[in-house]
């Protein structure tokens, strides 16, 4: 009977402290997780900064002619540096490298252009070229995500060469869902799943309540951008619209716009009445928005052919939001290009060409 | 004793007891409630600071060395060899959109002088004003093609050769402009034929830029294959990877190519022969300029793919036909 007692005098002596240690332990963590974050920012900008730097000394030294622009290539990910986050889900693995080449204003909103790529020949072309064009716009972060099970390589070294401001993502759209070149049957629509990535990584890298300015685009990777619509979109206030050429069998669809200078319609053929008759290419949402509404997201399934778009933009603004850009929409500042595939056949079933060359 | 012994120990159990269930419920109200766990803030707080100022500095001393940078630049740019770039275009729905991408592409090569031959027998507002708003150097000229050469609707593109009067037409000007300057002959520069809707990487020009006589690369999608490509063996082409007809003279695609100034200037009769067979334009023009083994192979000996042989597709207008029919195409005066 004493020996009962006893047991049980330890365990009521034991059990509170147990409890009191990991109570104050649990306590004592919760403050470093939000210095945790911040550390995270600052190591992308300190750590980047140095390599620029002491590659223009040497461009200054040099005097040869230095094109490349070899400076901050660093791939890093900043989680090395700060202990590892695992809040983010695993899906979402960003490379954000901020080497940004000048200019990047303090006061200019960011663009942040989101692209869904994915393999076959004229995709480092497609790139290439695009990344010409955007290496013309100030303030611009490009977000490009490979429909792919992992980052192939072929773009990131791409993207790290290019010298811009750039996320790199990856998600591989489920092989049934896939466009099986039967394009009266999509079952989702392509690039949807990426583009929906896209815009998680936005929300959870940008805080709703954070003063960033930014613009979301979605670019495809084939079209063609002129530089003045990129200036057109940054002053977007909620969604803005304009023409797009070479879309819906016509020269060009644009917004009906008023009088007023209000959104009414749609002048389109194919279908007008659906809630936004727009392609891709002709629209851009205020970052704030995309924040503000975190549900909002591309519908995966049961979308009809060309309701893709109304999908999203329904659920962010109303008709009477839209901001219509592009000189009341009568200018068209992109088009809505495809590149032809490239006939193959002289590679032959085992093909000709060296297949470590790169094209 | 032994009883007394037992109660005090019982008394200092529950004591000890109660005093530890104290501190637990103390704790547990502490941890709704923000901690005030400054001595864990400090350090953090204070490393955070410091690289922030360290990065605030370090942005100060990039401006700064931009700022002196920028006149070094312009000293070395004027001495670089003037790169010449001659692309024929013609009026079509995509031409605009095509000549866009390619000036901005132009756009990041500095001295690059981008001559453009209109296949039309007048200067069109649409190249004009895209030319003006560019904001490269050019020079805009235009030369027709005559009927009978030209490929009619619904042709196969590889029926009749295309651009040959324009590309003629922007050498004539090339040797008549460059014969006026100083330094006669002797002049440097690269003059290299550039398709409206090929792709071209910034990479490209650099290499091209200290041609001598000739240089080739590979070209990427064109020749039916993923690229054609000259082989190097010793720093010297000793043949041609190509799929179809290798026996050609000089079995590359324009895109693959670059002839220096001099040598165009010295051969004032080298030209485009637009009799010659399906596939020969580009022998036609080189082979009064160089041997195979004279040309200087660049790209890593041939080895990386720098430009591609993209072709833009046909827009689909059945709907804007349709509608022309009625009479309600859309606005001719919003130029696309």
């Amino acid at each position: 009977m004493p020996k009962r007692r006893d047991i049980l005098a330890i365990v009521l002596i034991v059990l509170p402290w147990t409890l009191l240690i990991t109570v104050w332990h649990q306590s004592a963590i919760a403050p470093l997780l939000a210095i945790r974050k911040a550390c995270h920012h600052l190591v992308k900008e300190i750590f980047i900064i140095p390599e620029r730097l002491a590659v223009r000394h040497q461009q200054l030294s040099d005097d040869g002619v230095e094109g490349k622009r070899e400076a901050g290539g660093q791939v890093q990910d900043s989680k090395e540096y700060c202990a590892s986050d695992k809040d983010i889900v695993e899906v979402v693995r960003t490379e954000y490298v901020y080497t940004r080449p000048p200019p990047w204003s303090d006061v200019l909103p960011t663009i942040h252009i989101i692209t869904p790529t994915y393999s076959r020949p004229v995709q480092k072309a497609e790139l290439t070229r695009l990344a010409n064009t955007f290496l013309h716009v100030p303030n611009l972060h490009w977000i490009l995500v490979e429909d792919s099970q992992r980052r192939t390589p072929l773009v990131t070294r791409l993207l790290r060469e290019t010298g811009l401001n750039y996320t790199h993502l990856n998600v591989e759209t489920p092989r049934n869902y896939k466009l099986r070149g039967d394009t009266r049957d999509p079952r989702i629509p392509r690039g949807t799943m990426q583009r929906n990535l896209a815009l998680r990584w936005l929300r959870e890298t940008f805080n709703a309540n954070s003063s960033q300015a930014g613009i979301v685009y979605f670019a495809d990777d084939d079209n063609t951008y002129s530089l003045e619509l990129f200036e057109e979109m940054r002053s977007t206030r909620k969604v803005s619209v304009w023409p797009v050429a070479f879309v819906g069998g016509l020269r060009y669809e644009s917004p009906k716009v008023n009088a007023a200078g209000k959104v009414y319609g749609w002048k389109t053929v194919f279908d007008p009445h659906r809630p936004f008759a727009i392609d891709m290419a002709g629209f851009a949402i205020n970052l704030r928005l995309i924040l503000f509404k975190p549900q909002a997201y591309f519908k995966l399934r049961g979308v009809k052919g060309g309701y893709q778009e109304s999908s999203l933009l329904r659920e962010l603004v109303t008709l009477n939001d839209l901001e219509p850009k592009a000189a009341n929409c009568t200018k068209i500042l992109v088009w809505h290009t495809r590149t032809e595939k490239p006939v193959l056949v002289n590679e032959g079933k085992k093909g000709f060409t060296d297949p470590n060359v790169e094209i | 004793m032994a009883t007394r012994m037992k109660l005090k120990l019982k008394t200092v159990f529950v004591l000890y007891f109660m005093v530890s269930l104290l501190g637990l419920v103390y704790a547990l109200m502490q941890l709704g409630q923000r901690c005030d766990c400054t001595e864990h803030d400090m350090p953090k707080d204070r490393t955070i600071s410091r690289l922030r100022g360290e990065l605030h500095r370090l942005q100060e001393q990039i401006r700064k060395s931009e700022a002196t940078k920028q006149p070094q630049k312009q000293a070395t740019k004027s001495s670089l060899p003037t790169i010449f770039v001659i692309t024929p275009t013609y009026a079509r729905l995509v031409q605009k959109a095509e000549l866009i991408r390619l000036s901005q592409t132009f756009l990041h090569v500095p001295q690059l002088h981008w001559i453009v031959v209109e296949d039309s027998p007048h200067k069109t507002p649409l190249v004009t004003d895209l030319l003006v708003k560019s904001g490269l150097t050019y020079t805009h000229l235009h030369m027709p093609t005559a009927k009978d050469r030209k490929l009619q609707e619904g042709d196969p593109s590889w029926l009749k050769p295309r651009g040959v009067e324009q590309r003629n037409e922007g050498l004539r000007w090339l040797r008549e402009d460059r014969r006026a300057q100083p330094g006669g002959d002797n002049q440097q520069g690269v003059v290299y034929f550039a398709d409206d809707d090929n792709t071209y990487s910034l990479q490209i020009f650099e290499e091209m830029r200290g041609t001598q006589r000739v240089s080739v690369w590979p070209v990427g999608l064109v020749g039916g294959m993923k690229y054609e490509r000259p082989v190097v063996e010793g720093g010297k082409v000793v043949r041609f990877h190509t799929g179809w007809r290798p026996s050609r003279p000089f079995p590359m695609d324009m895109a693959g190519f670059a002839v220096s100034l001099k040598l165009v200037l010295a051969n004032p009769e080298a030209c485009f022969d637009g009799e010659a067979p399906m596939g020969f334009l580009e022998s036609s023009f080189l082979q009064g300029l160089v041997t195979m083994d004279e040309l200087e192979p660049k790209a890593a000996n041939c080895s990386k793919v720098l430009v591609w042989h993209t072709r833009t597709e046909k827009p689909k207008m059945k709907r804007e036909e349709a509608l022309q029919a009625q009479g309600l195409g859309s606005d001719p005066a919003v130029e696309v």
